[in-house]
């Protein structure tokens, strides 16, 4: 502490010049330097710093590709049967060599002098001998076959995923299986959203009797089982893809309704909205142009979080034996054919069962990643 | 609180019967096979129909339908699985292994996941919560049948720990465990990953949050103020997470019956849905709307016991 | 509400009986942008049965400098440099195993709003009981004694059956009444209020503070009493410490601060404090604190003063002493400086404030 009477040299000796008022003119508030950016601008960067959103968004992207580029590509069609080319498993062009995906497969419990049968092994199917063995004194052998050649396919002939039990191809089955899922999850989710945000909207503007009535309707609607729901309407209207969208859709559009209602609540009593109003704006031109825009965000967050919801109820419906109708695939389709051979066959269910939970982890991600981009008041939060 | 119980299960019960009607309407909106066997003498399919009140109008067989469930637990009898067969016998035949099935899943679950979500709380942003983390979005986002054969291929044929199969001759409670144990996991990821991501937030928020700050100012340890507030206060919440839950589970536990060939109401549901035995299905879809409205009102009511918000008459 | 200053022979007694002293203390946040340098080096002592008030801005570092002295910082808090004295030890270097033996025990804390501050869903007497009974292992029937007694002497009607209530139950001040008889419950001998009644309504306000007054007198406590609202102050404390961007800027008694302010900041707060007699408009200080993670050079405040110097935007400013107890950090204390008066608003107020004995009421 310095004595203003007593100062050390170098403080009193400090040069005069410094001792001058610094501030001219009037001091201004802060301006900002920066340039403002809008809300959305702001998460869409948000969003991309999110590398777990990205790599989704991206895996996402390429899923849809793959859906649409796929099934015209592999020179076969969904439904083109061949039984004589059944269960046959995957075969990829340039892989075969490293042993992976070369059609091969072991057969268990031939008998040792039935390799030598040309009309049971034919010239060149049989890879090698897994395991030798004796039953009851007769020679058996677990063999390794190149199965194409087994069944005598063409050796040119490629199923990238193996066949199914009609002799289908799977890769061409499973993508335009993905195409169907994402349709119908889609589907699903834009007509809930809609309906939800008509409910919603009309609840929430108007208020009083009205809002009564359709709240409480909502709210009985939001106690019936979801499963339940979906599982009867599936009965009453029969397989098919437009059963599956509307079933879904029956209480799914209650949970949009709510995020809707609450958000008008929220917004209409704000100083804009009713300065619009006392300016003789009309109803519909407020709802559209003043507090719909508000719900854009929190709308988008809904619709991503239910589509790996949607893509899961058609694969679940599809098991339990109300999917869409044959020969159309879907993923819920190949993942319940696949399961009903999955000891002998694996892969049948491998591929789609791998395919579903990429694109259910992808979507969860990106979702989640999209709303701590549009709400980062609730970043963190699961 | 009478009252909150109270308008609780009137609610329940509106949906239940919400339920019913639209049951009844699927009922009979569907074809029903059985009065269309041409073989069935038309005497004999009068004298049924007569005897099941199809000869009356909708308003009166809704009557009878509704009296039946309500006054008897008569749900009519199956026509193609077991035919001829009460539907209610039919399912009580099968509720054993789905409840012990559906109950061990999530008593499983709960301790499971309470312990991944404080562990990833207590250690968050560092390994090991970035690793319960993304097991999480794994266990939450593929679904339980997926786990299911997975589980089938690698337990049950590729290390044959475990059966293939549900083994319904196994001859004490030891050996239907052992057969249950893979469905029982394929049922329990998702619970346990739900209930950890959720825990996980609601302590990250209380740990935050100005009364834990107070209780370490009052001199508790930093231990004794984490599970004293913040675990106590986050495990309230997580009762909400515990409803859908169960849905999940029940929904889920339909198709991992399949899969693994237990003999539940999951199963026959299915079956009778295939089928097109629609008083079975009907039935079924019943018990799960009652077992899941039951949850919600157990769920519900301990809810308010345990949050005094509630319980004294406040607002939620 | 006359402040305690009537027992001045007792107060020059134990002038030098310092119970709490934080020397030269700098702490940092982590954060995304850099370091933010919340407090950089501080100093102030508490002496024993005196109140000393730190009054700043948000962001100034006041309830930083607090949360040190209870050891509650964040984690991703860093102590940089300095050391807090109290009872012979560092309590920047206490082990966190050891500080809970000192919170709430040696050094209590209430809160700024009592409506998060309070577990939602225990119970009043819980919450009060529970250090007793955890930390001090009385029985549950002292416990529940005292936890009345304590009500009662925080003014809550009707203690014996509040005890049983939720903190819903209750209004904002009663609440707060709560945090402090919990702040109370293991009998500190120093009291810390972070802005206790920021978050009250106005009515309310005054109660508390009287309320804190009063159990400092019975308790005989050393009170730290952090606010942003001078007009607060006047009544509470025997010194201030005035805070900007991490530093204090002016040290003083009550009565320097208020009646012979030296920095240009503290006229800004003095001018920018509400009373019911100024009838010119209100000045608010204009411009925005500075960015912590770059604390200007010079005087942080200088950007904002009307009265800088040019050396303050070069070169940090010294204490200066303007009395035993009165300091600032301004180079308008300086011998070359020119002669800058307050200004005459103020002049005019601080008149009326001594007139109408604002302070020794």
């Amino acid at each position: 502490m310095l004595d203003p009477h007593n100062l050390p040299d170098e403080i009193r000796d400090l040069p005069d010049a410094g001792f001058e008022l610094a501030q001219t003119g009037e001091i201004k508030d802060e301006v900002f330097h920066t340039k403002p950016i809008g809300f959305y601008r702001d998460a869409l960067q948000r969003l991309r710093k999110s590398k777990a959103s990205m790599v989704s968004f991206w895996i996402i992207v390429i899923i849809i590709l793959l859906a649409l580029i796929v099934p015209n590509i592999t020179g076969y069609t969904y439904m083109e049967q061949d039984t004589s080319k059944k269960n046959l498993p995957p075969k990829i062009p340039g892989l075969e060599s490293l042993g992976i995906a070369d059609g091969s497969q072991i057969l268990t419990n031939r008998r040792r002098d039935s390799l030598d049968n040309p009309d049971r092994f034919p010239e060149g199917s049989v890879i090698r001998i897994v395991r030798e063995y004796e039953l009851s004194g007769v020679p058996v052998v677990d063999v390794m076959v190149d199965y194409y050649t087994f069944v005598g396919v063409d050796d040119d002939v490629y199923h990238w995923m193996g066949t199914d039990y009609l002799g289908r191809d799977l890769c061409t089955r499973l993508f335009q299986g993905t195409r169907v899922s994402l349709l119908i999850a889609f589907f699903a989710v834009l007509i809930r959203i809609v309906i939800g945000v008509i409910y919603g909207a009309i609840a929430g503007y108007y208020g009083g009797k009205v809002d009564f009535a359709m709240i409480h309707f909502a709210e009985v609607m939001d106690g019936l089982p979801y499963v339940v729901v979906t599982i009867l309407f599936m009965i009453l209207l029969g397989a098919g893809m437009f059963s599956i969208i509307l079933a879904m859709t029956v209480t799914g559009w209650i949970g949009t309704s709510r995020l809707i209602r609450a958000q008008f609540y929220r917004f209409k009593g704000r100083e804009y909205v009713l300065a619009a109003r006392t300016l003789g704006v009309t109803d519909r031109k407020l709802i559209f142009r003043h507090i719909l825009p508000n719900t854009i965000g929190p709308l988008i967050t809904k619709a991503m979080i239910e589509i790996p919801g949607a893509i899961f109820s058609e694969a679940f419906l599809a098991y339990i034996g109300l999917g869409i109708k044959p020969p159309n695939p879907s993923i819920g389709i190949l993942l319940s054919n696949g399961q009903s051979v999955l000891l002998q066959y694996p892969y049948q269910t491998l591929f789609p069962a791998v395919l579903i939970s990429v694109l259910m982890v992808a979507f969860n991600l990106f979702a989640n990643g999209l709303r701590d981009a549009l709400d980062p008041t609730r970043r963190g939060e699961d | 609180m009478l009252k909150y119980i109270l308008g609780r299960f009137g609610a329940m019960l509106l949906t239940l019967f919400l339920v019913m009607t639209l049951s009844f309407l699927i009922i009979r909106l569907m074809p029903m096979s059985l009065f269309e066997n041409p073989e069935v003498d038309p005497v004999i399919q009068k004298l049924l129909e007569a005897e099941m009140h199809l000869d009356k109008p909708m308003v009166v067989q809704y009557y009878y339908f509704v009296k039946g469930i309500v006054t008897e637990g008569d749900f009519g009898r199956s026509v193609k699985i077991r035919p001829g067969m009460e539907v209610f016998k039919v399912l009580a035949s099968k509720i054993r292994p789905t409840v012990l099935l559906n109950v061990l899943s999530l008593v499983i679950a709960i301790p499971l996941g309470i312990i991944a979500g404080t562990v990833a709380a207590l250690r968050n942003n560092k390994l090991t919560d970035t690793i319960i983390s993304f097991l999480v979005v794994i266990f939450i986002s593929v679904p339980s049948f997926v786990f299911a054969s997975l589980l089938q291929y690698a337990f049950t044929f590729l290390w044959p720990l475990f059966p293939t199969l549900y083994d319904p001759a196994a001859p004490n409670l030891a050996a239907t465990l052992h057969s249950l144990a893979m469905p029982i996991i394929a049922l329990a990821l998702n619970p346990i990953a739900t209930i950890a991501r959720y825990l996980r937030g609601e302590l990250i928020e209380t740990m935050s949050s100005e009364y834990l700050l107070l209780a370490r100012t009052k001199g508790l340890t930093r231990a004794q103020a984490t599970v004293r507030h913040a675990f106590r206060n986050s495990l309230v919440p997580i009762f909400n997470a515990i409803i859908p839950l169960i849905t999940a589970i029940m929904g889920g536990s339909m198709v991992v019956e399949k899969i693994f060939a237990v003999p539940g109401i999951g199963g026959q549901l299915i079956e009778s849905i295939l089928a097109g035995d629609h008083f079975l299905t009907v039935a079924g879809l019943i018990y799960y709307s009652a077992v899941s409205l039951a949850t919600i009102l157990i769920v519900d009511i301990s809810y308010g016991l345990i949050d005094p918000r509630i319980r004294v008459g406040g607002t939620k | 509400m006359p402040k305690q200053q009537n027992d001045t022979t007792g107060n020059s007694a134990i002038a030098n009986d310092i119970i709490l002293k934080v020397a030269d203390l700098r702490v940092s946040f982590r954060a995304y942008g850099g370091r933010v340098q919340a407090v950089r080096g501080i100093s102030f002592d508490l002496k024993r049965g005196e109140t000393v008030a730190i009054v700043g801005e948000s962001g100034s570092g006041k309830s930083v400098s607090v949360k040190t002295v209870m050891g509650i910082l964040p984690g991703n808090a860093i102590i940089e440099s300095g050391e807090v004295r109290y009872g012979g030890m560092d309590l920047t270097k206490v082990s966190e195993e050891k500080f809970h033996e000192i919170r709430g025990n040696r050094i209590g804390l209430i809160f700024q709003d009592p409506l998060s501050a309070l577990n939602p869903i225990m119970k009043i007497g819980k919450q009060i009981t529970e250090t007793l009974r955890l930390a001090k292992k009385m029985s549950g029937e002292e416990a529940r004694a005292k936890a009345i007694e304590l009500m009662a002497a925080v003014h809550i009607p009707d203690p014996q059956r509040r005890f049983n209530q939720y903190p819903f139950q209750f209004s904002g001040g009663m609440r707060q009444r709560i945090v402090i008889a919990i702040a109370l419950a293991g009998d500190p001998e120093i009291l810390i209020c972070d802005e206790p009644t920021t978050a009250l309504d106005v009515t309310v306000q005054s109660k508390i503070l009287e309320l804190i007054n009063e159990i400092k007198r019975e308790r005989h406590l050393s009170v730290i009493f952090i606010t942003h609202d001078l007009g607060v102050v006047a009544n509470m404390a025997d010194r201030v410490n005035v805070m900007y961007a991490g530093k204090i800027v002016e040290a003083g008694t009550t009565e320097e601060i208020f009646f012979s302010p030296a920095h240009p900041y503290t006229w800004a707060l003095l001018s920018s404090m509400p009373d019911l007699q100024t009838k010119e408009r209100l000045q608010a200080i204009p411009g925005a604190p500075p960015n912590m993670i770059y604390p200007p050079a010079g005087d942080a405040f200088a950007r904002r003063n009307p009265y800088a110097l040019k050396i303050d935007m070069e070169k940090e400013p010294p204490y200066f002493r303007l009395s035993d107890t009165h300091y600032a950090a301004t180079w308008l204390a300086h011998p070359k400086a020119p002669k800058v008066e307050m200004p005459a608003v103020l002049r005019a107020r601080i008149d009326r404030m001594k007139r109408s004995g604002m302070l020794n009421g």
